[in-house]
């Protein structure tokens, strides 16, 4: 394999909403910037073909009302797992972030004006601005290229550089047999959600996700193989969306969720209005699995009654949702929502939780920051810490020397040799066997059904498949070997999660446990995190600010 | 099986080649038309088909297990 050793004061890792914007960032504050990118920035990452809401506090629309935007937000986030300074700092910087992409050219305004839908309680605080994002990553990138980020496509980075703090990175090239070293004086990971962990809603399609299946953790892994610290590992999180095409967007529909009668389940409305979207899908995304599996479904995306502007209107946000395939697809089936209510389905489990970074973007480990959805918080949260990270990273390493690279020699001669390695193998598993074994062993172990036995079963299973995943698995070309490290990345979080969900034990929120049903008072206020310590996780309950 | 390029109307850019976010034209070559060497790992986001300057020469075929259900 080739090496490239690339030298730069901030590496950004993952170029998505929040990796460009933290590059942007950075760059302006006059350091240089590297932005390593798995696939093409253009269109990488779970905003890859739009969004059409963003949480934002635009004084001009809310008043001086801050407080009831962020305790809305706050709750939104399942509350108890996120700190209100987080979410505080979150909105204040929020209206200043949709100024920037407004003057960058994403249309953050409707018809002239700030429009505010979706995502709402009737009576209650308006915190989702609708904005037309098709070609949000296309502005970003140009924006990033104007002002010199060496922007680097088609680079997995794998494994952090670190001592004393963080040094660096490194990672692959997703086409040809290269290494790339990258020396650093702080990094930021934004390699964005956790997808392809449990199996998806149609298993037999390991791609159809709601969110990119790109993104699979390796910022966590990486992170946490460094010794940072995760948190709310345990906590898991499901989407719901059209059935079997699964895809983010539930609140751009505007409907109503009604039973096979017609009976809108929610209480929050009857007809389709488009200043809500039926938020029943949003209190209660086991909804549809829920009532599917206890005889009372299937459950409807009802559109029918809609009028013809608020037709057109929707039509206009699945567009900048990223949902023209949809779209495309309903067209080309015959299929018309004002005459045919559609099917939603709850999707898959997935991690709620991911890399500890505060309202700072800082994560435990000096000159390391994440931000985005490598703790799960949606395009206004990637965008607004992409901007704080890339802030608080230029700072960092105007104050910092340069690492040299005499000092990992031997660690990168070895991890070299263990890329080189599996890609000789001529006989093994292939990633696919090792991703749908992880997805098996998540599902049954650690999924809705929650408890101790289960989980330690479970875990041994997962150890063993981790075992034979070193051992043996292959890749026949540098594309394979990409898919390989993000099965080996879910295998680390897969552990991590099994040991994390058995240290909760008890029942709060939507967090469940068969053997621990009743809430431990003793649990209020507090986090798990966790943190790998020769090899392995260890845990730690801490009290967070509410 | 996802996408689908009409050879006679593609223009060989290779701007579907550049963007995909999962890499499903792995080893496609300059100014051929591209191979869809992982289909199955198509994400069905449609950047393609939005970027592809020659409409029509590139779409998806939604494969039977996503497809929708409705009534």
């Amino acid at each position: 394999m080739e090496e490239t050793l690339i030298e730069t004061d901030v590496l950004g890792v993952g170029g998505g909403i929040a990796g460009l914007m933290s590059a942007i960032r950075a760059r302006e504050l006059g350091v240089e910037v590297t932005l390593a990118e798995k696939a093409n920035t253009l269109r990488s990452g779970s905003g890859a073909t739009g969004c059409d809401h963003f949480r934002a506090y635009i004084p001009e629309f809310h008043g001086n009302d801050i407080d009831s935007v962020i305790e809305e937000v706050w709750h939104s986030q399942v509350g108890w797992t996120r700190s209100k300074e987080f979410i505080r700092t979150w909105m204040e910087r929020s209206f200043d972030i949709v100024k920037l992409w407004d003057s960058w050219g994403i249309p953050m305004k409707y018809r002239g004006r700030w429009e505010f839908a979706g995502h709402a309680f009737p009576g209650r605080p308006f915190t989702t601005l609708k904005y037309s994002g098709q070609n949000q990553k296309t502005i970003l990138t140009k924006e990033a290229k104007k002002r010199g980020v060496n922007i680097i496509n088609r680079v997995m980075v794998n494994d952090l550089l670190y001592q004393n703090g963080i040094i660096g990175a490194i990672g692959i090239d997703t086409r040809e047999d290269r290494i790339f070293i990258f020396l650093a004086k702080s990094v930021i990971l934004s390699t964005g959600g956790c997808v392809r962990l449990y199996p998806s809603p149609t298993p037999g399609w390991l791609f159809n996700r709601a969110d990119s299946p790109n993104t699979t953790g390796d910022g966590r892994a990486m992170a946490y193989r460094a010794g940072a610290e995760l948190s709310n590992m345990e906590i898991p999180m499901r989407w719901a969306g059209p059935k079997y095409f699964a895809r983010c967007g539930k609140a751009t529909w505007v409907g109503v969720i009604k039973d096979p009668n017609g009976n809108p389940i929610g209480p929050f409305l009857k007809k389709p209005d488009r200043r809500y979207g039926d938020a029943i899908a949003d209190v209660y995304k086991n909804l549809f699995e829920d009532y599917t599996r206890s005889g009372k479904g299937p459950l409807y995306m009802d559109c029918r009654g809609i009028s013809n502007e608020d037709y057109q209107y929707m039509m206009h946000w699945m567009k900048h949702e990223g949902n023209t395939a949809i779209v495309n697809h309903l067209l080309e089936e015959g299929i018309d929502i004002r005459k045919n209510p559609i099917e939603f389905m709850t999707y898959e489990m997935t991690t709620r939780g991911g890399i500890l970074y505060n309202e700072r973007a800082e994560t435990s480990m000096d000159g390391l920051y994440a931000a985005g959805d490598e703790y799960f918080g949606g395009v206004s949260c990637a965008a607004t810490f992409g901007w704080i990270a890339g802030e608080n990273g230029a700072i960092y390493a105007k104050n910092k020397e340069r690492p040299r690279f005499q000092t990992f020699k031997d660690e990168i001669k070895e991890k070299k040799a263990f890329l080189e390695n599996i890609r000789t193998r001529r006989i093994g598993p292939t990633w696919q066997e090792v991703n749908i074994a992880l997805n098996q062993i998540m599902f049954d172990y650690a999924g809705a059904i929650r408890y101790e036995n289960l989980l330690s079963a479970g875990y041994k299973q997962l150890k063993r498949l981790k075992e034979k995943a070193y051992k043996a698995i292959i890749a026949q070309n540098p594309h394979e070997l990409m898919r390989v490290l993000e099965v080996l990345n879910l295998l680390d979080i897969g552990e991590v999660i099994l040991l994390a969900v058995n240290e909760r034990k008890e029942s709060r929120d939507k967090y469940f446990r068969l053997d621990f049903p009743f809430q431990n008072p003793l649990l209020d206020g507090k986090i798990l995190i966790c943190k790998m310590k020769r090899n392995k996780p260890i845990f730690e309950w801490r009290k967070i600010k509410a | 099986m996802p996408p689908i390029i009409d050879e006679k109307l593609c223009i060989k850019c290779g701007t579907c080649v550049n963007i995909c976010p999962q890499d499903v034209f792995f080893g496609s070559k300059k100014k051929k038309v591209p191979k869809i060497t992982y289909p199955h790992e198509c994400w069905h986001c449609n950047a393609c088909v939005i970027d592809c300057p020659k409409e029509g020469a590139i779409k998806l075929r939604i494969p039977l297990p996503m497809n929708i259900c409705y009534r």
